[in-house]
């Protein structure tokens, strides 16, 4: 799906957005692919201070190039600490310090509610994915998380098929049609932006929830020169994560 | 007094019915040869626990050794899912106890202190909590002190731990470098440990950096020396995972029948020498060793 609007793809775009929500001086919790080239780029704009955390249990690394998961000691490479899943996941964010995961899901209902664990096929037999690990944690107990899925009727869901991360402080929804945010009375999800080229009933068939689209709704700000040369040429210059999706 | 035992005595430890706290996570340092050497020995009935499973998880259930799994997660990364435990999972054919990773961590901290249960603040409002309280390992209770509402999870104390570890002195010293995930927790929680090391070194070596021991000797039953004991997944500052076994077993292990045909060909029929020059021996295990500043 390497659509390109204008000069620049929808994965690109995304990891723009995804920059954007995160904020100088946070601690964070970023999953693999978009997130993480989202928060590489942060750093290297508004956010030169925004520390990543790695479940595995390090911190602040400073990756020279990406690897396959959390496990991959490419992910570890410049941490200024090493030590167990108590030092990270107990002692910084059960202690209430990190500020923001930035997630992937399987399915997102209508108020941020995420599925990391399993789902119903069509002939209703469940199909069983790897589990969430510490993704119920950082939902649980980060006061913040941002969650990153593509948009179809079967991920954007009315009720998720195994609630796993409760969603209790999320900060927007990431999507490559649009980004949502959450409205404080009703807490469900609203679109806050969409992106170019996206129009309102493409975007309604494609969710499987009753959207709230506002009467005027912005697009999505598009990547600037400076934020591509750096996706492109620094951050993923073996395009695993910003060519297509 | 040395522990050093071989691979088979070492597997003898574990007996049908155990308890075994696994030591790997995902494509990290997981003790394959010992997985390997438990297959080959047709050990049934275990119960295995890991916050995050990996290639270790998959083997067993996938060769019938395992009755339950406690778990928060698992895969093997972008090389894929593990298709034995998920489709065990899937048919009922193991039972789970499937919580967070913090809450598993935490049941591992409750039996490594020796007290009965631990508190956590995840899993409130979610699918997790519900099947966890009916199999009467976890309880919402309020904060006694006022603080609100918490889980309490039950302490979880392993028949036998098993951990990878870069070096370890004859003793049974075992050091870890590297992130360590719920090592500590769940060595410090099990009755046994047993240790599998790539390289053995003198003692001294150990206490020069004494802050570096995962396992203290008198916390370990027995030790196995074993290069490569970890292949096909990575162990920090000594080799990386092997990308290609592991795109291999990926495939193998979507269906029972290629997953069978795996374990012919590189566990059943195989001893570790043979199973790594059936991998690619000495040129494939020259490629994957670690760059001393990178440390994959």
């Amino acid at each position: 799906m390497a659509t390109r609007t204008g000069a620049f793809t929808t994965s690109e775009l995304m990891v723009v957005a995804g920059a954007r929500e995160l904020r100088e001086g946070e601690l964070a919790f970023v999953g693999l692919g978009i997130p993480q080239v989202a928060a590489a780029l942060a750093q290297r704009t508004h956010a030169r201070g925004l520390v990543v955390l790695n479940e595995i249990g390090l911190a602040d690394p400073r990756p020279v190039e990406f690897g396959v998961g959390n496990a991959d000691p490419r992910h570890w490479y410049g941490a200024s600490v090493m030590g167990g899943f108590v030092d990270v996941m107990g002692k910084l964010l059960h202690r209430g310090l990190v500020d923001v995961g930035f997630l992937g899901a399987l399915e997102v209902d209508a108020y941020g509610n995420a599925n990391a664990t399993e789902v119903r096929r069509e002939d209703g037999s469940i199909r069983r994915f790897g589990g969430g690990g510490g993704a119920n944690d950082i939902a649980s107990l980060a006061r913040s998380t941002i969650l990153i899925i593509r948009h179809e009727r079967r991920k954007l869901v009315e009720k998720v098929a195994h609630l796993t991360d409760p969603g209790r402080g999320v900060r927007s929804v990431l999507t490559d049609k649009c980004v949502f945010g959450v409205d404080p009375s009703t807490r469900r999800l609203v679109v806050r932006s969409v992106h170019p080229g996206i129009g309102r009933d493409e975007l309604r068939d494609a969710t499987g929830f009753a959207l709230d689209i506002p009467e005027r709704v912005p697009t999505t700000e598009a990547p600037t020169a400076e934020e591509l040369r750096l996706i492109r040429e620094v951050i993923d210059p073996e395009r695993l994560y910003t060519k297509a999706f | 007094m040395s522990k050093i035992v071989s691979l088979a005595e070492a597997a003898a430890l574990i007996h049908d019915g155990d308890h075994v706290a696994l030591g790997g996570f995902a494509i990290a340092r997981n003790a394959t040869a010992l997985v390997h050497e438990l297959v080959r020995r047709r050990v049934r009935g275990l119960h295995i626990s890991a916050c995050i499973l990996g290639i270790e998880a998959d083997l067993l259930v996938g060769a019938g050794c395992v009755e339950s799994v406690v778990y928060s997660g698992g895969s093997l990364d972008r090389f894929g899912q593990l298709g034995r435990v998920n489709e065990a999972v899937e048919r009922r054919s193991v039972a789970i106890e499937y919580m967070s990773g913090l809450a598993l961590t935490f049941r591992y901290m409750a039996g490594a202190l020796g007290l009965p249960y631990m508190p956590v603040r995840s899993m409130l409002d979610s699918d997790l909590l519900p099947p966890l309280v009916a199999a009467g390992i976890a309880r919402e209770e309020r904060d006694p002190f006022g603080g609100g509402a918490l889980v309490l999870v039950k302490a979880l104390v392993p028949d036998v731990a098993v951990v990878h570890a870069q070096v370890a002195d004859a003793e049974g010293n075992a050091r870890v470098l590297g992130p360590r995930w719920d090592n500590d927790e769940a060595v410090a929680a099990a009755k046994r440990v047993i240790v599998v090391a790539d390289e053995i070194v003198e003692r001294g070596e150990i206490t020069a950096m004494p802050e570096l021991t995962l396992v203290p000797s008198f916390r370990t039953s027995a030790l196995v020396h074993l290069p490569f004991a970890a292949h096909p997944t990575a162990v920090y500052r000594r080799y990386d995972y092997d990308a290609d076994h592991l795109r291999l077993y990926a495939e193998a292990t979507r269906s029972q029948r290629t997953f069978d045909e795996y374990v012919e060909r590189y566990v059943r029929s195989t001893d570790h020498a043979a199973y790594l020059a059936a991998v690619g021996g000495e040129a494939k295990l020259a490629a994957l060793a670690a760059d001393g500043r990178l440390g994959y």
